[in-house]
């Protein structure tokens, strides 16, 4: 019986050795193994052993069932390592071939200016507030200081519904409602943004765009508020290094006025075609609330002074992203809107 | 305006360079724009005197000149050029000299002999041909007999002069001249102000006031109308110094009577005419208002047909200018004219603009009257011009001075506080600073204790409150030196309208949908109400009309987003766009009643439109073209996003949509916008090549949902179980139909319903379809068993069957 055992045992591990797929490795195991296998046909005969033999050749038989087993398994981990393997080295995708693509839009990029701006103002407690498109002449001039005969108020230059009413020039008469609803007493910080319109079409006009206005009104503003809270906004806006400069200028509903630049954006100050080689970029109109502005409004100069201050959201969007042509914004050419993120 | 600076240097010393000064002047509120260097480029190019001149032997059209430019030396050059004579003084080009075209001149030979340099043309010295006179601008320029040998000729010709073009604001009338200039110079650099002299001889016999008359009947279009009568009149060329500075300014010189008025304009401010005083009926100028179509000839030999806005000089009989903006031909100085009427006037700058834009016809008087003029500095002009001329030896001038000034100008005075001033600008300038700066201006200042009283001078009528004067504190002292500062300001929420929350949250969602936002024109054309099919009646055509559009494409405020989107769609199909998703948040425009009397509706609205391909064009996903479903997916989303409840889809929509694959969606008992495919015959009157999907919704109507706070449900304990059944039903039967008899007999254990499939085909009766649905079924709790699933499913089969004449299909 042991030579019977030993046998088995050298024939396992021979027949083992030559085994090469997991498949053939578990019919090996059965057929040694299992119910019907080798070396249950061996302990068949255990009837026949001695009371004292049997123990020890239980054993050996016990003994050689666990050699086998770990071999067993042993083999089929290398196996199946191997199988992994092969698996792995025969699987491939071309990872050049583009990936299944989620549906994604654009926003224009008017919107996205539109958002910074008021997010930068938003952060400085600004409200956000809108008028109506269609204006009438008291709020978009009369309220402004922007007197009958005002060059401005010519019929060239804005589109007219009647007499009385007209599409807003400006984001400006938002100024006026705004204190007008405030009844003149409380503290205003507000921006406006919207559409504006201006009977001027050509390459770089457009008989509609956007606007941003700005009011800040409460005791003791003053011009040095105003350049602070311009120069917050600007670097929030193109970066710490850009430079800002204020010049005076002039506009009916603030005295004094300043035009604010900021260095180029595109040559860093240096002159280029861009800024027409001055360095400097035009880029919003401030001043402080004209005294007759905040008294039409209910407000007494006397006790508290503002600023004010308008931006176009094209000019910031073209010098942001580098847009060469005004025409590209109202056009709507998808091959336009998808270059923005 | 564009201004020389060897010209200002008259009036106020400049030690600056041209971009240090021109930062300067922009840095306190006058403008330098552009800096031209005037001829830059032309290097070496000296005067010579035409000593010999003679034909080439060799060739008809050329000439052999000696040119002596000083040297000693005559040089041999040649020229094509016809007008050149012995003795003239001419522009040499020596060898080795540079001309503007950046052209090196070397020495030449033409038909076999040698030329030692160019003569040079006008506009090879880089002048500009509009600035010069007639003979001045064909062959060679020929220089004026007095002119020295061997000078350079940048010298001779004021090209060794700068020139600023500012870019004066519409409130600094004032610095539209050269005084006013020089002012702002003085007050930024430190320098005094000189003024030229106004000294006249009046050598003439007579007394101006009883040889003329002049009377203003518009006192409401004219505050002051003055003459000066000039005697012996010597129709002649203006000294050069005087065409140059003319050129450096961009007027072109004529003859010294227009050329002194012109010349007095740019130096003072104040425009000028000259009549012929014996053309002048009664020698009377009488100021009024035009009568309606009456007619005149003005100088540009244009019949204008003039209207009672605009002003007119008239004589005893009729008109013979038109105030300030252009004199008639009639009265026009010629080379015969003996005497002359000089005027200098204040007319009404509205009234002026009104009359150059009517006309077309802006000059530079008119431009400044439109800024405003110094009344006071009337008598100043009238001298100035007969001291140049006086000094020119082109006239005498008879005493006096014919004025009409009906109500003398009051300029404003201000009390100001200093502290005040500097509480109002965020600086910290004493009293006395102040003082200083306002008086460089020449403003008249008092102390008033603690206060300043302060006079403004007559040419600033822009100056009228303390603000203003705070405004001059401020742009001298410089707005680099204020420090900033950031307001100290109560804390407040600050943030946007709801509405406008809603808006952003919708472009955040069609964008995440893969809809890519455009901008369009809040004004269209009114023939797209036809385009897209609108029934006469419809409100969406009572659109408010702009009275004055600048193309008939953006005549009407537009009432639907529709057209602009379907624009959108043709204009990217067209260009080979396989696929068209595109969205608009915007505004449309209802009026109550027209035309309008009060404020109109302004209501926001999304429009959406869906053509082509649903993918781009990939390997690895369908070409299938959007249909009806990709619209509906879009606008449950959104709806679901927005978190409205209870909205409906119902049968009925716009005309521009398809009648039978279109809806309605109602919400809170309203139609709050509609979708579906475009109407054939819309899509032919926009040209598209396929069919298309439009959604158009009201924002107004979402707020509310908006504001809602999704609140927690409890996660399942136990497994849901889900069963499938399918149908046959007759097709016209909608699967909302079918839904609500499931839901009506599934009981409570139901959680939710599923269609996945319906058929149409071979496997059913013809008029029938099938559908698939997937019920899901879920407890709180416990774990459902089959048979309890059996008996509902029975229950919900038995129904359908009984309801639809539906059969089950295995």
């Amino acid at each position: 019986m042991r030579e019977k055992l030993q046998a088995l045992k050298e024939q396992a591990l021979q027949d083992l050795e030559t085994v090469t797929s997991l498949e053939a490795l578990k019919n090996l195991k059965v057929q040694y193994l299992g119910k019907k296998g080798s070396l249950t046909e061996i302990l068949r005969g255990m009837g026949a052993l001695s009371a004292e033999e049997r123990p020890k050749i239980g054993q050996i038989v016990n003994e050689l069932r666990a050699e086998l087993e770990g071999k067993i398994e042993e083999h089929t981990k290398v196996l199946e390592e191997k199988a992994l393997a092969d698996k792995l080295a025969n699987e491939k995708v071309d990872i050049t071939l583009p990936g299944r693509a989620p549906k994604i839009g654009h926003l224009h990029p008017i919107t996205l200016t539109m958002r910074e701006i008021k997010k930068i103002f938003m952060r400085m407690g600004f409200d956000v507030n809108e008028g109506p498109e269609i204006e009438n002449d008291y709020y978009n001039f009369e309220a402004l200081n922007l007197p009958k005969d005002h060059p401005a108020r010519d019929m060239q230059d804005s589109f007219y519904i009647t007499e009385e009413y007209l599409l807003r020039t400006h984001t400006s008469p938002v100024q006026a409602r705004t204190m007008q609803n405030k009844g003149g007493n409380e503290p205003v910080r507000m921006i406006a943004p919207g559409r504006v319109y201006r009977r001027d079409y050509d390459a770089t006009h457009s008989p509609m765009f956007h606007q941003v206005e700005g009011l800040v009104i409460d005791k003791g503003i003053s011009m040095a508020d105003l350049k602070g809270t311009l120069e917050l906004f600007l670097k929030e806006m193109f970066g710490s290094n850009v430079k800002v400069r204020l010049r005076p200028s002039f506009f009916p509903f603030t005295e004094p006025s300043a035009e604010v630049d900021i260095s180029c954006v595109i040559c860093g100050g240096k002159g280029c075609r861009v800024c027409k080689n001055s360095g400097w970029l035009e880029i919003l109109g401030s001043g402080m609330v004209h005294p007759n502005v905040l008294t039409m409004s209910g407000y007494d100069p006397q006790q508290v002074s503002g600023f004010a201050f308008g931006m176009g959201v094209e000019r910031i969007a073209m010098l942001k992203y580098g847009i060469d042509d005004l025409r590209l914004f109202f056009e709507n050419d998808l091959r336009f809107i998808r270059q923005f993120k | 305006m564009l201004a020389s600076l060897n010209w200002l240097k008259e009036y106020v010393e400049i030690t600056d360079t041209p971009d240090v000064l021109a930062d300067k002047l922009t840095r306190a509120g006058t403008p330098v724009e552009v800096i031209t260097y005037l001829g830059e480029g032309l290097n070496g190019v000296v005067t010579g005197k035409v000593a010999e001149i003679e034909h080439h032997p060799d060739a008809d059209k050329l000439w052999v000149c000696s040119i002596d430019v000083g040297t000693g030396e005559l040089l041999q050059i040649l020229t094509g050029a016809q007008n050149v004579t012995k003795g003239v003084i001419v522009p040499v080009a020596v060898v080795g000299s540079q001309l503007p075209s950046g052209m090196k001149l070397k020495k030449a030979k033409m038909r076999g002999m040698d030329s030692y340099g160019m003569l040079c043309s006008a506009s090879e010295l880089g002048l500009d041909a509009k600035l010069l006179l007639p003979e001045q601008r064909e062959g060679i320029l020929l220089l004026a007999e007095d002119t020295p040998i061997g000078v350079d000729i940048k010298e001779v010709l004021g090209l060794d002069d700068v020139v600023y073009d500012f870019d004066l604001t519409a409130n600094r009338g004032d610095c539209f001249n050269m005084i006013g200039l020089a002012r702002e110079v003085a007050a930024v650099t430190g320098a005094n102000l000189k003024m030229p002299s106004m000294e006249v001889k009046e050598t003439a016999a007579g007394d101006a006031n009883e040889m003329a008359k002049v009377e203003i009947k518009a006192t409401d279009l004219c505050s002051r109308f003055a003459i000066r009568v000039l005697k012996n009149i010597k129709i002649k060329e203006s000294p050069s110094w005087m065409q140059r500075r003319l050129r450096a300014c961009g007027v072109r010189p004529i003859s010294n009577v227009v050329d002194v008025t012109n010349y007095v304009m740019l130096e003072l401010g104040q425009p000028m005419h000259a009549y012929d005083y014996d053309k002048v009926a009664e020698h009377k100028l009488i100021v009024r208002r035009a009568e309606n179509e009456e007619k005149l000839v003005t100088l540009d030999e244009q019949q204008r047909t003039l209207n009672d806005s605009m002003i007119v000089i008239g004589d005893a009989m009729h008109a013979v200018g038109l105030g300030g903006v252009m004199g008639g031909l009639e009265t026009e100085v010629t080379g015969t004219t003996v005497n002359v009427m000089l005027e200098a006037a204040t007319f009404d700058g509205v009234s002026i603009r009104r009359t150059s834009r009517a006309l077309g016809l802006r000059s530079e008087a008119s431009s400044r009257f439109e800024r405003g003029v110094d009344t006071v500095l009337t008598w100043n002009a009238l001298n100035r011009a007969a001291n140049l001329l006086e000094s020119m030896e082109a006239c005498e001038t008879v005493p006096g001075i014919v004025d009409a000034y009906p109500v003398p100008y009051v300029p404003a005075i201000v009390k100001v506080s200093p502290e005040a001033i500097n509480s109002r600008i965020g600086i910290a300038i004493t009293k006395e600073e102040m003082v200083a700066t306002l008086e460089k201006l020449q403003f008249g200042v008092q102390e008033e204790g603690a206060e300043l009283v302060v006079t403004a001078p007559t040419w600033r009528p822009d100056v009228t409150c303390d603000a203003d004067i705070s405004e001059e504190i401020c742009r001298i002292h410089g707005l680099d030196n204020i420090e900033s500062h950031l307001p100290c300001l109560d804390v407040t929420k600050g943030g946007q309208h709801i509405i406008y929350d809603v808006q952003d949250s919708i472009k955040d969602y069609m964008v995440a949908v893969g809809m890519n936002e455009v901008i369009n024109y809040s004004f269209i054309h009114p023939s797209a109400f036809d385009k897209i099919g609108l029934a006469a009646d419809d409100a969406r055509r009572k659109a408010i009309d702009i009275m004055n559009p600048i193309t008939d494409d953006f005549k009407v405020m537009r009432t639907t987003l529709v057209p602009g989107m379907l624009a959108n769609v043709a204009y990217n199909v067209a260009r080979q766009n396989t696929k068209v998703a595109t969205f608009e948040v915007g505004r449309i425009y209802f009026a109550d009643k027209l035309p309008l009397s009060g404020f109109p509706t302004e209501k926001p609205m999304l429009c959406m439109a869906l053509c082509g391909k649903r993918n781009e064009l990939n390997w690895n996903e369908g070409r299938e073209d959007v249909d009806f479903y990709d619209a509906k997916g879009i606008v449950e989303g959104l709806l679901n996003n927005l978190q409205l409840q209870d909205w409906k889809f119902t049968v009925g929509s716009a005309p521009y949509l398809h009648p039978g694959k279109s809806c309605s969606i109602e919400y809170n008992g309203m139609s709050i916008g509609y979708f579906g495919e475009v109407h054939p015959a819309v899509q032919n009157a926009y040209g598209l090549p396929q069919a298309a999907y439009l959604f158009e919704l009201e924002i107004e109507p979402l707020v509310a949902a908006a504001t809602h706070v999704p609140q927690y449900m409890h996660l399942p304990k136990f497994p849901g179980t889900s069963r499938d059944i399918a149908v046959v039903v007759p097709t016209e039967i909608a699967m909302s139909e079918l839904v609500e008899v499931i839901n009506a007999n599934a009981g409570e254990l139901l959680q939710a319903v599923k269609v996945f499939d319906v058929y149409t085909g071979k496997q059913v009766a013809e008029g029938c379809k099938s559908m698939a649905f997937n019920l899901t079924f879920q407890a709180n709790d416990r774990t459902l068993t089959d048979d309890e699933i059996d008996i509902v499913i029975k229950k919900v089969v038995d129904a359908v069957g009984e309801t639809f004449k539906a059969k089950l299909r295995d």
